[in-house]
């Protein structure tokens, strides 16, 4: 089930749940709500979803309609997804499609996969249909990337207390889904919220323990893009994602 | 062998001369800086894990500062494993050299730079320009300042002295120049829209992308980049090539060291918990990767921090970069940044411009530009010692002579005087003479030389026309007459 959204200030919000429904979500209920806390108190937007895989996939929709502008009727978007195994069950390419808009799987590579990055590591990708039919160069992915609406990514934790996402770069999960793209949205398992950056950090020191090393570059994002360079005012999407979203469930 | 820093555009008088006559960068300054510091103090109060981590922080940081050449050689194989290339660099001509050879054999022509006080030090833009590259700072602030061809004024906000109005005339002008669309108009998101449009096409054309670094974790050879904006992570995704150029102090030996030091930079400096883009990289892009530079270069650059280590001054070596400092420092808060002659600016920068450039750079700042408070020593998160630098720095100028010839000989005259009563009596009789023509509506007013400096923007009151030690006098020997 979606939290009711109401518009406040332009940004989209999700009324604060109480405590007692979110320790239905997952025992992490206080994290979760913490999570969403400071994740809004930074910009972003949050939905936190109960009800499984199709209230997952209904609130992608929501929230790519929600945080990607102009979206009269008919508006040709393009969503740029990862398609990890992890995202396999969502089945965003149908899902996105279903809506008139263009569905962009970011390409395992040519080295081939290694998958997605969960807690428990890569996982193998999918077979989800990828850009273009023969290997896109990493110049087409840039182009393609730059003309997106929405990027759809999954984390590989999230942090409470600083309303933070880890982004692990590996050949499936690329960069500038995240990054291009006017708006970000980023898929969270309430199991994957950590308290604080620290304890990230450890989860992080497991994975390179186990690859023997980190990954080729790890991004921690949270909200959207700011500034306060012009007279110390407040300024969002300076050249990252305009608006940065997240969705907590399980799916 | 000590560093070198591009020197100060105008000379002190006439910087601060300038800047006293700003009052629109005056009243910018004094509000970005008071801005700041109550959001660090708030940030501080409501979130208790802070503190404790700050303070492991500090031992963090000195630790790794103690074997920064052990640990330097640890994070240059670990880049190297994986692909990246390390070069050490001992002032601004290596790594304008380096980058350039760089450039030339990759065939690089435009350049985009995310904010880094350490190629700002070495005036790299500048290296690269006169080689005929095009080079984009891509900060919003530092766009702004490069548009303006100034240098940054504060090292987190360097445009903050700037007014809206400013800004959207050069944007305009910038406009102009492109024959594109200028900003609609001046809020922030009309100028925030426009230089994303700007900017965005940059970073889609660049070939190379140079980047500071605020940390190196030397077991793994990461690179650490905190952006607010991502313009670090547009910098370090987008363009074939990545160069960092990273001053050797920036190093941390373990990921443990860093997790408590990961938050300071934006906890002291804006009052975040977190910033909002933190980036690890470690190497180039890897097999099957579709994005990511194809080449990743760390230029460690040392210009004169080397030398620091072992000495009294080696603890300012731990300083983040936060401009904490900046913010309480009531000189800072009056004349900004601009007024220093050098990238670093406010206490840090007193005391880092000499030490990194040389004491002849800038005698003025130690001397000058502080009116010893001891704000900075409390603001600092790393606790650094910032005043009894500055009084070392000020011992050492007169140590060496430095200082003008007419001070050495009023301080000289001053000290002989005052060694006796006699002579401290004889001045003040000299003296309650010399005012009565300055007198006025019983203040002393206008008088020559350094008591007029002093008097032009306060009220003195003149010498007791008896002073203390005459009534003792006199009133002992008139109960002893009694």
């Amino acid at each position: 089930m979606v939290v009711a959204a109401a518009c406040f200030e332009g940004r989209v919000v999700t009324r604060k749940p109480s405590a007692g429904s979110l320790a239905e979500v997952s025992g992490r209920g206080a994290l979760v709500a913490e999570f969403v806390e400071s994740w809004r108190g930074l910009e972003g937007d949050a939905w936190i979803v109960r009800g499984g895989r199709d209230e997952v996939r209904r609130t992608i929709v929501e929230a790519a309609r929600i945080m990607v502008e102009d979206g009269g009727p008919g508006a040709h978007r393009r969503v740029l997804a990862w398609a990890t195994a992890d995202l396999a069950a969502l089945e965003l390419s149908g899902l996105i499609a279903e809506q008139g808009w263009e569905h962009v799987a970011w390409p395992s590579g040519p080295g081939g996969a290694t998958g997605a990055i969960g807690p428990e590591g890569p996982a193998a990708a999918s077979a989800a249909p990828t850009a273009a039919g023969a290997d896109p160069t990493p110049a087409d992915l840039v182009a393609l990337a730059a003309a997106s609406d929405l990027g759809i990514t999954t984390c590989a934790w999230a942090v409470a207390e600083t309303g933070t996402i880890a982004l692990y770069a590996t050949p499936a999960t690329g960069r500038l889904p995240s990054l291009l793209p006017t708006a970000h949205l980023a898929l969270v398992r309430p199991s994957q919220v950590v308290k604080s950056v620290p304890d990230g950090l450890r989860l992080l020191a497991d994975y390179m323990a186990r690859e023997g090393g980190p990954p080729s570059a790890v991004n921690l994002v949270s909200g959207p893009s700011r500034s306060a360079d012009i007279e110390g005012d407040l300024a969002v999407g300076v050249h990252g994602p305009r608006r940065a979203g997240v969705i907590i469930g399980e799916w | 062998m000590p560093g070198e820093l591009p020197p100060a555009a105008a000379s002190w008088p006439e910087r601060r001369r300038h800047a006293l006559a700003d009052p629109a960068m005056r009243a910018a300054v004094a509000k970005s800086t008071r801005s700041l510091t109550a959001k660090k103090e708030a940030v501080f109060a409501a979130y208790p894990a802070a503190e404790a981590m700050r303070t492991r922080a500090v031992i963090a940081r000195r630790g790794s500062l103690a074997r920064v050449d052990a640990l330097l050689d640890e994070l240059t194989c670990q880049v190297e494993a994986r692909g990246g290339h390390v070069v050490r660099a001992a002032g601004p001509a290596d790594v304008g050299h380096y980058v350039l050879d760089v450039a030339r054999r990759r065939g690089v022509q435009r350049v985009v730079k995310s904010k880094s006080m350490a190629t700002e030090e070495i005036a790299l833009n500048e290296q690269l320009e006169n080689a005929g590259l095009h080079v984009r700072e891509t900060d919003l602030g530092e766009y702004i300042i490069q548009l303006a061809g100034e240098r940054p004024a504060h090292i987190l906000v360097p445009a903050s002295h700037k007014t809206r109005q400013q800004v959207r005339a050069l944007f305009d002008r910038e406009a102009a120049a492109c024959a594109v669309d200028p900003p609609a108009g001046d809020a922030t998101p009309e100028l925030t829209a426009f230089a994303r449009r700007q900017l965005r096409a940059d970073f889609l054309a660049a070939d190379m992308g140079i980047s500071g670094g605020n940390f190196l974790v030397a077991e793994t050879g990461t690179l650490v980049l905190i952006t607010n904006e991502g313009n670090g992570r547009m910098t370090t995704s987008l363009p074939r090539v990545h160069v960092a150029v990273v001053g050797i102090d920036k190093i941390v030996a373990t990921w443990a060291d860093l997790a408590d030091l990961l938050q300071q930079p934006a906890l002291s400096g804006t009052g975040q918990r977190l910033s909002t883009y933190t980036t690890f990289i470690t190497g180039p892009r890897r097999d099957g990767e579709l994005d990511g530079p194809e080449e990743f270069h760390l230029v460690l650059l040392d210009n004169g921090r080397h030398e620091l280590l072992g000495t009294e001054f080696a603890d300012v070596l731990a300083c983040i970069r936060c401009g904490a400092c900046l913010n309480v420092c009531p000189v800072f808060r009056t004349i900004g940044g601009q007024a220093y002659g050098s990238m670093y600016s406010g206490p840090i920068g007193v005391v880092l411009t000499p030490l990194l450039g040389g004491l002849e750079r800038a005698p003025e700042l130690p001397k000058s530009a502080c009116a010893l408070c001891y704000a900075c020593a409390d603001a600092c998160p790393m606790e650094i010692d910032l005043p009894r630098h500055i009084l070392a720095l000020r011992r050492t100028e007169v140590e060496r002579g430095m200082e003008p010839w007419t001070d050495r000989l009023t301080f000289e005259l001053w000290g002989r005087f005052w060694a006796s009563p006699a002579g401290f009596r004889f001045t003040g009789r000299i003296a309650r003479l010399g005012q009565r023509v300055y007198v006025r509506d019983g203040r002393l007013k206008g008088a020559p030389g350094l008591v007029g400096g002093w008097t032009a923007t306060r009220n003195a009151p003149p010498l007791a026309r008896e002073p203390f030690h005459e009534w003792w006098s006199r009133r002992r020997a008139s109960r002893a007459g009694s």
